[in-house]
């Protein structure tokens, strides 16, 4: 007969199960709880700054890994220590992160808040320990408490994007069924892009009709689903707006299922313009699929950052918002811009 | 209440789901009569046949009391290694389907080892393999979109016998998964734990062994999951399979499995919840519907489906409950 081997787990063994998945977890999503210093020689750091703490909230995206590595590059360049952490979307952790900044009595902090509220108290934090500090590309909800926010300005760029593609539409002629994705309803940049969105094709009625408006909680399959269904429910969309370059993938594929995958200029060609300025998006500017996205500065965004603690720290009066108005890319200015557009970045 | 008024109300509750299904199905058809259409209700079908996928192997873990949270980073990892595979090594895509099944059913077996054999909660340890999948995937990936080619994205809108391929594929998993079961001895077995895993083991059920093959199973299933919306999306970025636990979860609890195991089944049960999940979706599409009303309305149905499934699970205890006193 056959022995039976359910004996209950041993108490000892539950903790080793329990101590090896632990470090296995955080091994490489630790890097929420790990900080890293960049190479950075104090030798001719500025006496008042030589150390500075960045907080990302998650490196989940190509531009906050662009972001980075800009930063990486020109605190480098500048001989200041680098601290960095990252959060892993956790915004608790994020808070405990940065105060660990303060009790390392960092020269500046620069972060990219995962929680535009939650961030606050860890402002009032640094405003009393006297330390400047950054927030990079997402700005700190309003509250008493000082801080720079360095951002795109999602409204205006996003516009400006439209506003080309109506311009591309208008040559075209004709009426132009459109769809337009929207990110995460809960980020601001989010509904600043739709805003911009809004704002360019209130005044072009007589081109474009937005006939479907698809929330994609920055979900690639979610984009997917909701271009098919549209293409699905009017197949004649003749323009495309994603607030993200993220899903441009995902709306070529669907596209392409649909017959509807052709390049500028041939007919049946879907106008189709994103924003960010990733890698996906040069290449598909490049091949002719795409008309224009809109590029946010990721390197005038960093430098504006690092600046920032620097002036603060030698006193001088900062605005609560320095803005990157970034620039719309197409195949008019590709050769122009393309150096400025982070992901054309080998 | 008298017991045939009881039997009524039971019979009513077990049928609810479906009822729900229907007057969604009839609402966004009422409003939006393009809804209805054969070629949009495919659109429905082929768009939920992933999140079909992983929810059958999520009813399995959950019919024994278990769950699985890192089958959304299994489909990640599974995506990243293959987006690998087939732009740095220019693997046959075939053979690439087939390692992102075995991948998932690697790291299914891991979860097993964790649950069945060291003895750690099924939430803390999945949820664990969840950080490691990501990271992991993060780590491979470096955070770069890596589009895939035409050669394997082809396999997604290839049809047989005008079935699109990922309904073929999702229609031979629950097939395969209903008759495991309801008609063998493991089908048993399984449901056994989950009502009461004690008396399974007293019964002479492996109980070790079992939890190991439905953790298996429930990562190749993310896998196959995993490779079947790929082939849809063309494109493996860092947010793929993220919240897809959530889905397959929600899917199983909605055709009726319950959190607690021993109740569910694969079909009709999850297939619905899966369907009526996408169905929502593409409704609200259909509709042009404002977008801060998709949570609201998606939260909305789904919580008067647990509702009704909660009913139930009282009605049945009730029935269940030994009658002291005669009426």
């Amino acid at each position: 007969m056959k022995k039976t081997t359910n004996r209950r787990p041993t108490r000892s063994r539950t903790i080793i199960g329990s101590t090896v998945l632990l470090g296995l977890a955080l091994l490489p999503a630790g890097c929420g709880k790990r900080e890293t210093s960049a190479p950075g020689s104090d030798l001719g750091a500025p006496a008042a700054v030589q150390t500075i703490g960045v907080s990302f909230e998650t490196l989940q995206t190509e531009f906050w890994v662009a972001a980075l590595k800009a930063f990486e590059t020109e605190l480098a360049r500048r001989n200041i220590r680098m601290l960095q952490a990252v959060a892993d979307g956790d915004a608790n952790r994020q808070i405990e992160q940065v105060r660990n900044f303060i009790t390392r009595k960092v020269d500046g902090i620069i972060m990219v808040p995962k929680d535009a509220r939650a961030c606050i108290p860890v402002i009032k934090a640094a405003n009393a320990a006297n330390i400047p500090i950054v927030m990079f590309n997402r700005p700190a909800a309003e509250s008493d408490a000082r801080s720079v926010a360095v951002v795109a300005d999602n409204f205006t760029l996003a516009r400006d994007t439209v506003a080309f593609l109506v311009a591309q539409a208008r040559k075209a002629g004709g009426q132009h069924k459109a769809l337009h994705l929207i990110g995460d309803l809960g980020d601001i940049n989010a509904i600043g892009r739709r805003d911009g969105f809004d704002a360019a094709v209130s005044n072009a009625t007589d081109v474009i009709e937005v006939v479907a408006r698809v929330p994609t909680e920055w979900n690639n399959e979610k984009a997917y689903a909701g271009v098919v269904n549209a293409l699905q429910k009017h197949p004649d969309i003749r323009l495309i707006f994603t607030p993200s370059d993220l899903h441009l993938p995902a709306i070529a594929s669907a596209l392409r299922n649909a017959g509807k995958w052709h390049k500028r200029g041939e007919p049946g060609h879907v106008l189709l313009a994103g924003f960010d300025g990733d890698a996906t998006a040069y290449q598909m500017l490049v091949d002719g699929y795409l008309d224009a996205t809109g590029v946010q500065d990721v390197f005038f965004e960093v430098e504006a950052s690092i600046q920032a603690v620097l002036d603060a720290r030698a006193g001088k009066a900062l605005p609560a918002t320095i803005l990157d108005r970034g620039f719309v890319i197409h195949a008019g200015n590709l050769q122009e811009k393309a150096p400025r557009m982070w992901g054309a970045k080998k | 209440m008298n017991p045939e008024r009881q039997r009524l109300a039971m019979r009513a509750l077990d049928v609810a789901p479906l009822v729900l299904f229907a007057v969604v199905l009839a609402g966004f058809g009422a409003l939006s009569p393009s809804f209805l259409l054969p070629a949009n209700l495919l659109n429905v079908l082929v768009q939920s046949s992933a999140t079909v996928i992983v929810a059958t192997g999520m009813t399995f873990v959950l019919l024994t009391a278990g769950v699985d949270l890192s089958v959304g980073a299994i489909m990640f990892v599974a995506a990243a290694v293959s987006g690998k595979l087939l732009l740095a090594q220019g693997w046959n895509p075939w053979l690439v389907v087939a390692g992102i099944i075995a991948l998932g059913g690697v790291c299914g077996w891991l979860n097993g080892l964790l649950i069945a054999r060291l003895g750690l909660i099924a939430f803390i340890a999945t949820l664990g393999t969840q950080y490691v999948g990501r990271g992991f995937g993060m780590w491979l990936t470096e955070t770069r979109a890596m589009n895939l080619p035409e050669t394997f994205t082809r396999l997604a809108s290839n049809r047989l016998a005008g079935v699109p391929g990922p309904v073929l594929v999702a229609a031979l998993v629950v097939l395969a998964a209903h008759l495991v079961l309801q008609r063998t001895p493991l089908g048993r077995q399984i449901y056994a734990i989950g009502q009461d895993a004690v008396a399974a083991r007293k019964a002479g059920v492996n109980v070790r062994s079992t939890l190991r093959g439905v953790y298996v199973l429930c990562g190749l299933c993310a896998g196959l999951g995993g490779a079947v919306a790929l082939a849809q999306i063309g494109s493996v970025a860092p947010t793929f399979g993220a919240n897809k636990e959530f889905a397959a979860i929600a899917a199983a609890v909605l055709g009726g499995t319950s959190l607690f195991g021993g109740r569910g089944r694969v079909w009709p049960g999850t297939v619905f919840g899966a369907v009526l999940i996408q169905g929502i979706e593409n409704g609200l599409n259909h509709l042009n519907a404002d977008p801060y009303l998709y949570p609201l309305i998606t939260s909305g149905i789904i919580f008067l489906a647990v509702l009704l499934d909660s009913g139930r699970g009282q009605l049945q205890r009730t029935l269940g409950r030994r009658r002291i006193r005669p009426d």
